[in-house]
């Protein structure tokens, strides 16, 4: 399994240390080509320009929360099909339950680790590979 | 009641009785001023009623708390505690940035560090095993002192970084003594708010804690020792509950 590391990461988080960190860490595990945007109103013509293949994004943002973001992404012919990995503070069940049946494909809770991130994203690669 | 009593004393009975007397006979002078004697009572009892009522709103004001103490948590010290609170979010922010600033100015120096390391290597191990010819050995010497040079330029460097991430860290202590103050006033208002409360008489019906919540926005993170109801305790957990929805 050969993931491509050059893909376009949108990280969406209204906090900039936040959106730092994940940057940080995503070019340590070699993903470079990377983009902010500091919440859903900002971040969904970013994405409709169809130069992103991932999306990294927080839930409870002003603008355009992330669950939304979520939805728009799979409302939307091109960008359906896209990965998105949620990394939030929100750990109520049902809110999970609730990104999970909008279609998100990985879960992170705040505060995480590099660890959890990598495995996630692996998991994430294994899915759509296999 | 007693005003009532008072009314029916003997002497105003009697007075009434001459009123009555002094209006039969046609005597009007004396009939007006006995009137006016019997509605004075009248005033006088008013008067003290409302005298009453005066003092007991006093006293209730005095007790309700309603004392100067409220009104300046009011007027000055919620305001305080708001600027003091944005403080502390520029504080952490700041904190947060220059440590991130020292982390991502080193890690490029670690990985120049790393690389240069590697590219001297095997000029050394060819060295060490005597397999090197002179002019390599010039290049390689030469290569070894720039190596020693941009090593401790970079060491230098992280070094800085370091103490910088070092310093970024007293934000904890000032942040800390910031939220423990505007922590004392929040428990000063609460107990303010229970006394108001308890004078007012409506300890009848205090919601319970769930029924206050607002269920419709976002809770953010957890915080140890608050309500977590329905929440999950961290990543373990989150997996979990996603694997049995089939993730």
């Amino acid at each position: 399994m050969a993931i491509d590391t050059k893909m376009k990461i949108l990280i969406v988080d209204d906090f900039s240390t936040m959106r730092r960190i994940i940057k940080n860490l995503l070019r340590d595990l070699g993903f470079t080509n990377t983009d902010e945007a500091d919440d859903g109103t900002t971040a969904l013509p970013m994405l409709q320009t169809g130069k992103f293949d991932f999306l990294v994004t927080d839930w409870n943002m002003p603008g355009m929360q992330g669950i939304d973001l979520l939805k728009h992404v799979r409302a939307d012919e091109k960008l359906a099909s896209m990965p998105v990995l949620m990394v939030t503070a929100e750990q109520k069940r049902e809110q999970i339950v609730e990104a999970a049946q909008a279609g998100v494909n990985g879960y992170i809770v705040k505060p995480f680790t590099a660890q959890t991130l990598k495995e996630k994203l692996d998991k994430i690669f294994e899915r759509i590979d296999g | 009641m007693e005003q009532q009593e008072n009314l029916l004393s003997s002497e105003n009975v009697t007075k009434v009785k001459n009123l009555l007397a002094l209006m039969e006979s046609g005597e009007l002078e004396k009939a007006q001023d006995c009137l006016d004697q019997l509605s004075e009572v009248r005033e006088n009892e008013m008067y003290q009623e409302i005298g009453k009522l005066t003092r007991e709103l006093h006293d209730s004001i005095n007790t309700f708390g309603l004392d100067d103490r409220l009104s300046d948590i009011a007027e000055d010290e919620i305001p305080d505690a708001r600027q003091r609170l944005a403080h502390v979010i520029t504080m952490t922010d700041e904190a947060a940035n220059n440590t991130l600033s020292a982390v991502e100015n080193s890690m490029p120096l670690c990985d120049k560090l790393i690389s240069e390391t590697r590219s001297i290597e095997d000029g050394w191990k060819r060295f060490s095993n005597r397999e090197i010819t002179l002019s390599e050995f010039k290049t390689l010497s030469n290569e070894l002192k720039s190596y020693f040079e941009a090593n401790t330029a970079c060491a230098s460097i992280i070094n800085e970084n370091l103490n910088n991430v070092l310093m970024a860290q007293g934000f904890q202590d000032l942040t800390s003594q910031i939220i423990k103050r505007v922590i004392s006033l929040v428990e000063e208002v609460e107990t303010s708010m229970v006394n108001i409360i308890q004078l007012s008489g409506n300890t009848s019906k205090v919601k319970s804690k769930d029924d206050e919540k607002d269920s419709s926005g976002l809770d953010g993170p957890v915080v140890p020792g608050l309500e977590t109801k329905g929440t999950v305790s961290g990543q373990d957990e989150v997996d979990d509950l996603l694997s049995s929805l089939g993730f």
